[in-house]
């Protein structure tokens, strides 16, 4: 019998994650389908602290800690380096959400552009966490941070960064989120099998310090995401055939993982705002059924 | 009563009582209490945050602000520095008024982004393209901190130049007593512009003219490339030397008007301590203890660092035959008192490892 996750771990216990950390899960749970043929590529963010310090280095595959703006870059240099000495080694780009969706958004789309044969993973705790909670343009409306604070949280929708990568029409991009183990692990699989081009992982990685909820919710929190569909989970080939891969199996309303974190305090008293991001969803989960249903006609399902 | 404050926040309350009505900002330890407070405390006061996408949005964005019309700072550290390379010499090109705040960590690169360090000292005075001079402030301490932004601000407006406040790690994330007296300035008055004629007038060199602000008066051009009094872009040898030549003379021809040098002169004393930033305090602390000794000495406490305070510090060694530098650096600016205290003994006293000096270290070297 196979575990739909892996159990070979190529991540050591006690890393410098904060407790109930989803970044570190998300590291854990992508390198068990990976493996050690890999490197990994380590913008500033939370993991160029979380992997330890001398002699504590948590991860068993190469680790390239980088300039901010560079993950998607120094990777392809890697890799480009790599495949001239013949090998195929899986090179992954491991960025946070202002890492990814703001400073790096350049090289990030480079690289995509040109569809270098690289795996980009972005572990998304939608603000600067490690630098102490700052907002990023995956920060969704109406979040407090330490630069939106209560008399003004977050105005603005989270970036679509998805979309973003779809119009680079890679051959593979996908959301997950480590509350779906086995969804996770098939995404992994499926992204490292369509080796050759660009790859974007797009995983929702809670982080209970800059969320405001206690350890033990993280996990709770991304499922609540999916549930709520505030983050679906789905796939994407060649920026066009879009495939839902979790149904929400229960009705959770947005409220209810709204309540879990403190940082969404401020929609407390913005009812309206509340309301926005309820059609918000809707909507979008619409289009997303819309473009499944297309896929799976065109596939002749 | 004493407050209880540390250099960003006094950074922040400098900038307010200077009047500056934007502020952009990226995240970055150590300077992100600053991006923190601006955004909260800038709108209450009517002005304009905003956090960037990168280092590169915000002091561009800083540049249009301060084109338009508004007193505009931004702030970083090392890392960021290098991504506003290319805008420091634009607007050193474009004679922009501007206030960068550099909190120096320990590098190079990532380096000690939680360690406190003072090695971008050449960095932000050679840290664009051209070699052309800008101004640099370094602050000793939370309430040094405050009046230096303010001074910042002034200077900024003078000159139309990138004007640096350089601190570091240790004195905005410190908290410290600090009195509320000191943390008091005298606003800046309105900024001096002009509406009509060419925006960009550089004869005599050195004479420095008020900025022609975007959107009042006549319509201003504004360009990175050399160019003449109306900013038309020209290869025209003379003009270009005009204009180059006036970008270092406004600085260097007004000296006396920025130097700051805190000189503690001891009548007799042949050795001075020189000291910057931080250090300052352990440097204080190591001048006095060698005093009780019963041997003199003598320290200055260099305030802006750029351009150098030369005359101040021809003053300071006279009589003097050894020369202490401390700074948290390989030994950066000893350079320049070496090339200003070439008759004596100058010896550094650095620390690179991330922790400060210790007024013994100081003291040891000045026996």
């Amino acid at each position: 019998m196979r575990w739909a996750v892996p159990e070979a771990e190529f991540m050591d216990p006690g890393t410098l994650g904060c407790q109930g950390c989803g970044g570190a899960l998300s590291m854990r749970m992508v390198l068990k389908e990976v493996g050690d043929d890999a490197a990994a590529v380590l913008p500033a963010c939370c993991w160029s602290i979380i992997d330890g310090p001398w002699p504590l280095h948590s991860l068993n595959i190469p680790v390239l800690h980088t300039a901010f703006e560079t993950a998607a870059v120094v990777a392809t240099g890697i890799k480009a380096a790599k495949r001239h000495q013949g090998k195929d080694t899986t090179v992954i780009a491991w960025a946070g959400d202002g890492g990814t969706f703001d400073i790096g958004l350049q090289a990030l789309s480079g690289a995509a552009e040109r569809n270098e044969d690289i795996l980009y993973v972005c572990y998304d705790n939608e603000a600067y966490m490690n630098t102490g909670i700052q907002r990023s343009s995956a920060t969704p409306v109406g979040t407090w941070t330490t630069t939106t604070p209560d008399e003004r949280p977050e105005p603005r929708p989270k970036k679509d960064i998805m979309a973003i990568m779809a119009a680079h029409r890679i051959p593979y991009a996908a959301t997950a989120t480590s509350a779906y183990p086995d969804d996770l692990a098939r995404k992994v699989r499926t992204a490292v099998a369509a080796r050759g081009g660009m790859r974007f992982l797009h995983v929702l990685s809670a982080c209970p310090p800059g969320w405001k909820m206690p350890a033990d919710q993280a996990i709770e929190a991304m499922r609540r995401a999916v549930l709520s569909k505030v983050f679906p989970l789905y796939e994407l080939r060649n920026g066009r055939d879009l495939t839902i891969t979790v149904w929400p199996d229960r009705e959770v309303a947005i409220e209810e993982y709204f309540e879990l974190q403190g940082r969404f305090a401020p929609l407390e008293h913005e009812p309206q705002t509340v309301e926005q991001i309820r059609s918000d969803v809707a909507e979008r989960w619409q289009a997303l059924v819309d473009r499944h249903e297309r896929t799976m006609a065109l596939a002749g399902a | 009563m004493r407050e209880y404050i540390d250099g960003a926040s006094a950074i922040v309350r400098g900038a307010l009582d200077a009047g500056c009505t934007f502020f952009a900002g990226y995240p970055i330890t150590p300077a992100s209490g600053i991006l923190m407070h601006m955004m909260r405390e800038l709108p209450r006061a009517g002005g304009v945050a905003i956090q960037g996408e990168d280092e590169i949005a915000s002091i561009g964005m800083c540049i249009g602000a301060s084109l338009a019309g508004a007193r505009s700072m931004t702030a970083t550290s090392g890392p960021g520095i290098s991504l506003y390379s290319e805008n420091i010499g634009l607007a050193v090109m474009g004679e922009v008024p501007l206030v960068i705040v550099d909190v120096q960590r320990l590098g190079p690169a990532t380096g000690g982004a939680t360690t406190v360090g003072q090695g971008d000292v050449q960095f932000v005075r050679w840290g664009t393209s051209g070699g052309y001079p800008i101004i640099a402030l370094a602050p000793t301490d939370a309430a040094d901190a405050y009046r230096l932004t303010v001074r910042a601000f002034e200077l900024a407006d003078r000159f139309r130049c990138p004007v640096f406040v350089l601190t570091d790690k240790d004195v905005a994330m410190t908290p410290v007593t600090v009195d509320p007296d000191d943390l008091r300035a005298i606003p800046p008055g309105p900024r001096s512009v002009e509406t009509h004629g060419d925006p960009y007038r550089y004869h005599p060199p050195g004479e420095i003219h008020p900025l022609h602000e975007f959107g009042r008066g006549a319509p201003v051009r504004f360009t990175g490339s050399t160019h003449d009094e109306q900013a038309f872009i020209t290869k025209d040898r003379s003009t270009i030397r005009s204009l180059n030549t006036h970008l270092i003379a406004k600085i260097e021809d007004h000296l006396h008007e920025i130097e700051l040098v805190d000189t503690d002169p001891d009548p007799g004393a042949r050795t001075l301590i020189v000291s910057y930033g931080v250090v300052a305090g352990a440097a204080r602390v190591a001048t006095q203890a060698i005093r009780r000794t019963g041997r003199n000495c003598s320290s200055v406490v260099v305030r802006s660092l750029w351009p150098v305070p030369e005359a101040v510090l021809a003053k300071a060694l006279v009589g003097v035959d050894r020369v202490v530098v401390a700074e948290l650096n390989p030994g950066l600016y000893r350079r320049e008192i070496e090339r200003v205290a070439q008759h004596c003994d100058v010896v550094g006293v650095n620390r690179i490892d991330g922790h400060l000096i210790d007024p013994k270290d100081i003291m040891e070297a000045a026996w």
